[in-house]
C-alpha cells in the first residue's frame, strides 16, 4: 500500500493540474473575469441607450444606490422573500420527511411522485401558478369564491399589497421536495439503536422527536437552511414570470432588479453597482455562515 | 386506548400524505387539463375541473402558429452540447479532486464553492459586454459557453464525491493486471460509476434546459430563442393564450420528467454531497 502511495505521489506532479485545467479555465474566464469586469463597469456611466457616450463617473452609481428609494424596498422584499419561502419550505419538507420514515404500501411510488416538482423548470412553475392565480379565470379565485372566503375576484398579482403572495406560494411548492429529500436522507442516517435506547428509557414519540431526532440531524438542518437561503435569494425566475417584479417594484427582489436594470432600463453601470452590492451582501452572509457552522469540519469537502 | 391512539395517528398521517400529494399534483394536473381545453372552455365563469370536450388543438397550434418547434430545437442544441462538455470536464476534474493530493487543491475547492454561491445574474452585464466584443451576441454559442461554465462547479464536486465512493483498490488491481492508469479508469472505474455519470448529466441537463435570464438577455432574434425565453415572450403579450401556453408547458416538462424518474435515487446523493443547487 505504502509503495503505491509513494509511486502515485511522484507521478501526480502534473496530472491533477492537467485534469483540472479545462474546468478551471472555463470557470475563471466565463465566471471569474466578468465578476471583476463588473467592478470596472460599475464606475462607468454606461447605458446601452447611449453606447457611444460611456464615461468614468467614479462613485456616481454607488451614490445613486443610496438615493434610489425603490432599492431599499426591493432589499426588504428580498428578505421577506427568503424568510417566508425558506421557513415554510422547511416546515412542510420536514413534515413530509417525517411521514416518509414510516412504511406504507406504495411508498416508493409516492416518493417519486411527490418529489417531482424538483425536476420542473423554475420558470414553468411560475407559469403554472400565474395561471392558477390569474384574476379573471384563475382557479384560486374560483375556489375561494365558492368557499365564501372572498366576495369578488382578487387581483393577486396586480395589487401591490398582494403581489408577493403568488410567487412565494409557487416557490414554496417548488422547494418542498428539496427539503424533503435532504431531511429524509438525514433522518435515515440516524441509527435505530439510538431510538431503542430512548424507548427503553421510557420516552414517547414526541420526546423522541425533540430529544433524539432533532439534535441528531441539527447540523444537516442548519447547513441546508443556510445554503438554501443563498439559493432562494439568487432565484428570481418565478417572480420574473409571475409579476416581473411589479406592480411598481412591489414584488421585486435584488437579483431581479439587476436583470431589470440590464434588460429593460439598459443602464449597465447602475445595474453593475447593484450587482456589486449583492456580492457584498453575500460575502457578509457567507462569512457569518462559516463562523456559525464551522463549515469546513462539517462537510466532507 | 393505546390502540385507538395509534390508529388515530396513522389516519392523520395518511390524510397528511394525501394532502401533500394533492398539493404537489394539482398544478401539474391543472396545466394538463387546461392544455386540452378549447378557448371557450378556458374562459367559462365556472371552470371545468375536467375538460368536457378534450382537444389536442392547442398542441397543434403551438407548433403551427409560433416558433415553438424552433425553440425546442435550439434548447436541445444548447442543452445537449453544454451538458456533454460539462460531463467530460467534470469527470476529468472530479477524478483529480478525488484521487490526488496536490498544492492548491484547497484554492480550487474554494473557487468552485464560491462560484456556486454567486448568482449568475450578477455576471449578466459584463457577460453581455464580453459577448458583444467577441461577436457571440444573439448566437446560441453565447448560451453554450455560459451554461457550461456555470454548471461545472456543482457537477464537478458531485462527480468527485462519486469517485470517492469507488475504492482505489479497484484501479490498483487493474494496474497490477497490466492496465495503465488511464485504461484502468476508462475500462473499470467509469462503467462502475455509470449511474453517477448519468446523474451528473441530468443535473447539467436540467440546469441548462431551465435557464431563463441569459436566454432572454443574449438572444434577440425570436427564431434563435430557447424554450424558456420563447415562452416568456408568449406570456408578456397582453392576452395570454393559456391553452397553448399549457400545451407548450407540458411538452417542455416531458424530457426532464422522464429523466427525473430514471435518476431520482442518485439525486439524493447528488444533492446531499453537492450542496447548493436545488
Amino acid at each position: 500500500m505504502k509503495n503505491i502511495e509513494i509511486k502515485r505521489k511522484n507521478r501526480s506532479n502534473l496530472t491533477p493540474y492537467l485534469l483540472l485545467a479545462p474546468a478551471m479555465i472555463l470557470v475563471l474566464s466565463v465566471m471569474g473575469y466578468p465578476m471583476i469586469d463588473s467592478i470596472r463597469i460599475s464606475f462607468l456611466d454606461y447605458s446601452l441607450l447611449a453606447p457611444n457616450d460611456i464615461e468614468f463617473i467614479g462613485f456616481g452609481n454607488y451614490v445613486k444606490l443610496f438615493n434610489d428609494s425603490d432599492l431599499f424596498n426591493v432589499f426588504l422584499n428580498s428578505i421577506k422573500w427568503v424568510v417566508s419561502v425558506v421557513s415554510i419550505q422547511f416546515l412542510i419538507g420536514f413534515l413530509l420527511a417525517l411521514l416518509l420514515t414510516r412504511h406504507f404500501r406504495g411508498k416508493k411510488f409516492y416518493q417519486s411522485v411527490v418529489f417531482l416538482p424538483w425536476a420542473v423548470p423554475v420558470f414553468l412553475a411560475g407559469l403554472m401558478f400565474k395561471w392558477i392565480f390569474s384574476e379573471s379565470n384563475g382557479i384560486l379565485n374560483y375556489f375561494l369564491t365558492s368557499l365564501g372566503m372572498i366576495d369578488e375576484a382578487v387581483s393577486w398579482l396586480g395589487n401591490s399589497k398582494l403581489s408577493m403572495s403568488g410567487p412565494i406560494t409557487a416557490m414554496i411548492w417548488y422547494g418542498i421536495p428539496f427539503f424533503g429529500i435532504m431531511i429524509l436522507a438525514a433522518l435515515q442516517s440516524i441509527p435505530q439503536d439510538v431510538y431503542d435506547a430512548a424507548k427503553i428509557d421510557g420516552s414517547n414519540a414526541v420526546q423522541q422527536l425533540f430529544y433524539v431526532t432533532l439534535p441528531y440531524i441539527k447540523p444537516t438542518i442548519i447547513t441546508t437552511l443556510l445554503l438554501r437561503v443563498i439559493w432562494v435569494f439568487n432565484s428570481p425566475d418565478i417572480i420574473h414570470t409571475m409579476t416581473g417584479g411589479g406592480p411598481a417594484n412591489s414584488s421585486n427582489i435584488l437579483t431581479l432588479y439587476v436583470f431589470n436594470q440590464a434588460f429593460y432600463s439598459l443602464d449597465f453601470g447602475y445595474g453593475s453597482a447593484v450587482g456589486i452590492l449583492i456580492m457584498v451582501l453575500l460575502v457578509i452572509y457567507v462569512l457569518l455562515f462559516l463562523k456559525l457552522t464551522k463549515y469546513e469540519s462539517a462537510g466532507d469537502f | 386506548m393505546v390502540i385507538f391512539k395509534r390508529n388515530f395517528f396513522i389516519v392523520v398521517s395518511y390524510i397528511l400524505l394525501l394532502l401533500l400529494l394533492i398539493n404537489v399534483l394539482f398544478p401539474f394536473y391543472w396545466m394538463f387539463a387546461t392544455s386540452l381545453k378549447t378557448r371557450q372552455a378556458i374562459h367559462t365563469r365556472v371552470p371545468e375541473l375536467l375538460p368536457m370536450k378534450p382537444t389536442i388543438d392547442n398542441y397543434v397550434k403551438v407548433f403551427a402558429q409560433s416558433n415553438f418547434g424552433m425553440y425546442i430545437n435550439n434548447s436541445l442544441i444548447v442543452t445537449v452540447t453544454s451538458s456533454l462538455i460539462v460531463l467530460i470536464v467534470s469527470v476529468l476534474g472530479g477524478y483529480a479532486l478525488a484521487r490526488y493530493n496536490f498544492k492548491g487543491k484547497k484554492a480550487v475547492m474554494i473557487i468552485f464553492l464560491a462560484s456556486q454561491m454567486i448568482p449568475l445574474i450578477v455576471a449578466i452585464i459584463p457577460m453581455f459586454v464580453l459577448y458583444s466584443k467577441i461577436g457571440l451576441i444573439n448566437r446560441l454559442g453565447s448560451l453554450i459557453v455560459s451554461y457550461t461554465a456555470s454548471n461545472i462547479p456543482f457537477c464537478l464536486i458531485t462527480m468527485s464525491s462519486f469517485f470517492k465512493h469507488i475504492p482505489v483498490s479497484l484501479e490498483e488491481a487493474a494496474t497490477i493486471d497490466g492496465c495503465s492508469r488511464f485504461q484502468a479508469v476508462v475500462r473499470i472505474v467509469l462503467p462502475v460509476m455509470l449511474p453517477g455519470i448519468v446523474a451528473v448529466f441530468v443535473f447539467a441537463f436540467t440546469g441548462c434546459w431551465n435557464e431563463l435570464f441569459y436566454a432572454t438577455m443574449m438572444i434577440s432574434t425570436d427564431s434563435r430563442r430557447t424554450i424558456p425565453a420563447g415562452l416568456m415572450n408568449f406570456v408578456q403579450k397582453y392576452d395570454i393564450d393559456w391553452g397553448q401556453m399549457c400545451a407548450a408547458g407540458i411538452i417542455t416538462l416531458l424530457p426532464v420528467t422522464i429523466m427525473f424518474f430514471f435518476v431520482q435515487k442518485y439525486i439524493v446523493t447528488g444533492l446531499t454531497q453537492g450542496a447548493v443547487k436545488g
